[in-house]
């Protein structure tokens, strides 16, 4: 029970946040659909192989796609039924890749992992490994290898910031599932050998900061309202105030970061040997008849999921998977929910602003909002003439591409678009 | 469906935006700009109005010409057109006397529009301020034709006492304050000056309007202002009566707030900016004390030159910076 201030960080915007259409909405469980599409690649690293051929029959909860490597997870079915085909989809957002398709039967049956014998860090972490848990905040980074550092840490950051606007899985999550969030936190801190367990919410989220006020050994440390308040390097730095210096990780200030959907899936697989088959996600945005928070199962095509909420609006002009300010774009209706699926929102013509770009005026509000304290209209200028030295020596590799400099750009120009593909240059190219 | 048929909009994240563009920002800014004006035709009367008109439409017809020129069609110019001429037009049109001929304004602000702005690459592109400098042109080109400052209709309040065809300005730097008043300084009765100068009252209130929309940092015409105010008052041997009459006479507070805040023109960092406003201070104040005359846009103008120097050693420090050690040489060794 205890409750704190977090430290005031000076950079950032201030976003619409658009929460408001289904914050107070409770979760649903979406029924299964007829059919799910699961892909091979829900998580950074190497895809999965999958391991069932077409034609098998498959139980919920079976594993049908086996990691090929330390960084990659493991899939596992999310229904009961029989393989129809494995083939690559080219998904709207346009990526490449290997799905599994299952038609479902209709069966009520499930695989579960043997019970935990001891609570040894190494079972734990063997056991997070095998049900496939991969950091459920967007980024997909296979949780196993974060909780196996090199350096002994000193906390662990629970991220319940959900700085992004629209989106309310998280909050929803710390309301209505807060023991399973604590269990979660305990296993990872034992995992890590951490003592002290903090967790960073907005406070804008009053009800869930009192939920999770109620365990003695957690830290609540109420953040402003801020945009990217839920960036790790920002999260860890108002909760403990440690910086994490330029191209560190947290693990070297001592810090582990995790996303309150990732506990709650360690949860399950550790107390109810479950693998992870399943996700919460929000479907908001004003271009969608019924917002709404969603539990559902991984590989559910997203026509099944506008279905089931009401169907469009008139006046969509943009499909987002995740949130809107980092979430990925997409040219149709042709997804599939995977793990790391935070949402999908649907926008009208009055809520995305996007006209044209014109020319910069060099009001600097872009490096004033930063909260990487770059220079984003240097790196964009340099990236769009092709200079990417000189894009880099302004600090194009620290972007974080959260968005804050193209949202309040009066010339509407798109600055993360440059910077990321200056960032993907420097890469290729090895400058 | 067919996978590869676009049915949504496609673009990089972030895919909301804040509604505010830079032709809002610009009409903002020309509101601003309207209680001077207002003010400016109060004092001095139609021919004031005339000189406005003039100057705002030959600066925005003159940006449509030149993009016609251009091979623009009309729509494009339509869609294209932000209203950065219009501040231009007003401006210029604010910042010249009714002593001035008609044609006056119209040479300026189309030299500011064309020369100074489209020529560099149009909004955004410009080195140093284009109202600045159509400022000086006119003031360089019309010096011979034009005749004594004119007192506005509206006499003195405050007591202000100074013959038809000086400026107080002038008096301020001739170290006479004898019948100087602030107040009227301040109101702009009884003054002799340019039409949008001489009402500080309106451009403040110009000001406050800009710094609640959050165009500008009021910080900056605030550090300018006082910089140029103390500065003076140190080369007048510390005599602090000379504070208010310094800033308040002149063309410091439209420069202060309108022109040197100008975003294409000032530095892009905080730390940039508080140089830069500084230095245009010391520099006002200094020159003006040199010259006798008055000079902010001439400061202003000097200032916009080394704003990209002031760019290019002043940048943000990336969150998580670490200074690299330095290595102390061994004295000894």
């Amino acid at each position: 029970m205890s409750i704190r201030k977090g430290k005031n960080y000076p950079y950032g915007i201030h976003v619409k946040d658009m929460k408001e259409l289904c914050a107070e909405s409770p979760i649903v469980k979406m029924p299964a659909p007829k059919k799910v599409y699961i892909s091979m690649s829900q998580h950074i690293g190497a895809p999965a192989i999958p391991v069932v051929n077409v034609g098998d029959k498959v139980t919920k909860r079976q594993l049908i796609g086996k990691a090929s490597g330390v960084v990659s997870a493991n899939v596992f079915s999310s229904v009961c039924g029989t393989v129809t085909a494995i083939e690559d989809i080219v998904t709207s957002s346009g990526l490449k890749m290997t799905h599994i398709v299952i038609e479902n039967d209709g069966r009520n049956d499930e695989i579960f992992f043997d019970n935990i014998e001891n609570f040894e860090p190494q079972t734990i972490i063997e056991r997070i490994r095998l049900a496939g848990i991969v950091g459920l905040g967007g980024a997909g980074f296979p949780t196993a290898v974060k909780l196996s550092p090199k350096t002994q840490l000193e906390y662990l950051v629970i991220n319940g910031a959900e700085c992004e606007p629209y989106l309310n899985c998280d909050y929803r999550l710390m309301i209505e599932n807060t023991e399973d969030i604590y269990k979660g936190a305990k296993y990872c801190a034992m995992a890590l050998g951490i003592k002290k367990i903090i967790i960073g919410i907005e406070a804008n989220k009053p009800k869930a900061i009192e939920a999770l006020s109620k365990y003695d050994d957690i830290e609540v440390v109420v953040l402003k309202k801020q945009y990217p308040m839920g960036s790790e390097k920002h999260l860890i730095y108002c909760t403990t105030g440690k910086k994490v210096p330029i191209g560190k990780m947290p693990f070297d200030v001592g810090c582990c970061v995790q996303n309150i959907k990732t506990l709650i899936a360690i949860k399950h697989a550790i107390d109810d040997n479950k693998a992870l088959s399943s996700t919460v996600l929000t479907v908001s945005g004003n271009g969608i008849k019924e917002p709404k928070n969603l539990r559902i199962q991984i590989g559910t095509p997203l026509e099944d999921i506008i279905e089931f909420c009401g169907g469009l609006t008139d006046g969509v002009v943009k499909i987002v998977a995740g949130g809107p300010m980092m979430g990925k774009g997409m040219i149709g209706t042709n997804s599939y929910t995977r793990k790391t699926n935070s949402g999908y929102l649907f926008l009208t013509e009055k809520e995305t602003n996007s006209e044209q770009p014109s020319n910069c005026i060099n009001c600097g509000k872009c490096a004033k909002n930063c909260p990487m304290r770059l220079m984003p209209m240097y790196i964009e200028s340099y990236a769009l003439a092709g200079d990417y030295e000189n894009a880099k020596k302004y600090g194009a590799m620290n972007c974080i591409e959260c968005g804050s400099c193209a949202y309040n750009c009066p010339a509407k120009r798109s600055l993360v678009q440059s910077i990321s593909m200056a960032k993907s240059k420097i890469k290729e190219l090895k400058i | 469906m067919a996978n590869d048929q676009v049915l949504y909009q496609y673009s990089s994240s972030p895919h909301v935006k804040a509604t505010r563009t830079t032709k809002q920002i610009m009409i903002r800014v020309c509101i601003a700009l309207l209680p001077a004006a207002i003010m400016g035709i109060v004092y001095f009367g139609l021919k004031a109005a005339l000189i406005i008109a003039l100057s705002l439409i030959s600066a925005v017809a003159s940006e449509a010409v030149y993009l016609l020129i251009g091979k623009k069609t009309i729509k494009e110019i339509i869609a294209q057109f932000d209203f950065t001429s219009a501040v231009t037009g007003l401006l210029v049109g604010l910042s010249i006397g009714v002593n001035y001929p008609w044609y006056a304004p119209i040479l300026g602000s189309t030299f500011a529009v064309v020369v100074v702005k489209m020529l560099f690459g149009g909004t955004g592109k410009n080195v140093v301020n284009p109202a600045v400098t159509g400022r000086i042109f006119i003031f360089m080109s019309f010096q011979a034709v034009v005749g004594a400052w004119v007192i506005p209709n509206i006499g003195a309040v405050g007591g202000l006492s100074v013959e038809s065809g000086a400026t107080v300005l002038g008096s301020v730097l001739n170290s006479n304050l004898n019948g100087v008043s602030n107040l009227d300084l301040l109101l702009g009765t009884g003054l002799a000056g340019c039409i949008g100068e001489t009402c500080k009252i309106a451009l403040i209130a110009g000001g406050v309007y800009l710094a609640i929309e959050g165009i500008i940092n009021i910080g900056y015409p605030i550090i300018y202002i006082a910089v140029t105010g103390l500065f003076t008052v140190a080369l007048n041997g510390f005599d602090f009566a000379y504070f208010l009459p310094s800033i308040l006479s002149g063309g410091l507070i439209l420069g202060a707030i309108f022109m040197a805040t100008d975003y294409t023109t000032t530095p892009n960092t905080t730390l940039g900016n508080v140089i830069y406003f500084v230095f245009l201070g010391l520099i006002t104040a200094g020159l003006r004390q040199a010259t006798h005359m008055e000079v902010v846009s001439f400061a202003i103008l000097l200032g916009n030159l080394f704003v990209p120097l002031i760019d290019k050693f002043v940048i943000n420090k990336p969150f998580g910076f670490i200074r690299a050690k330095k290595v102390k040489e061994n004295k000894n060794g």
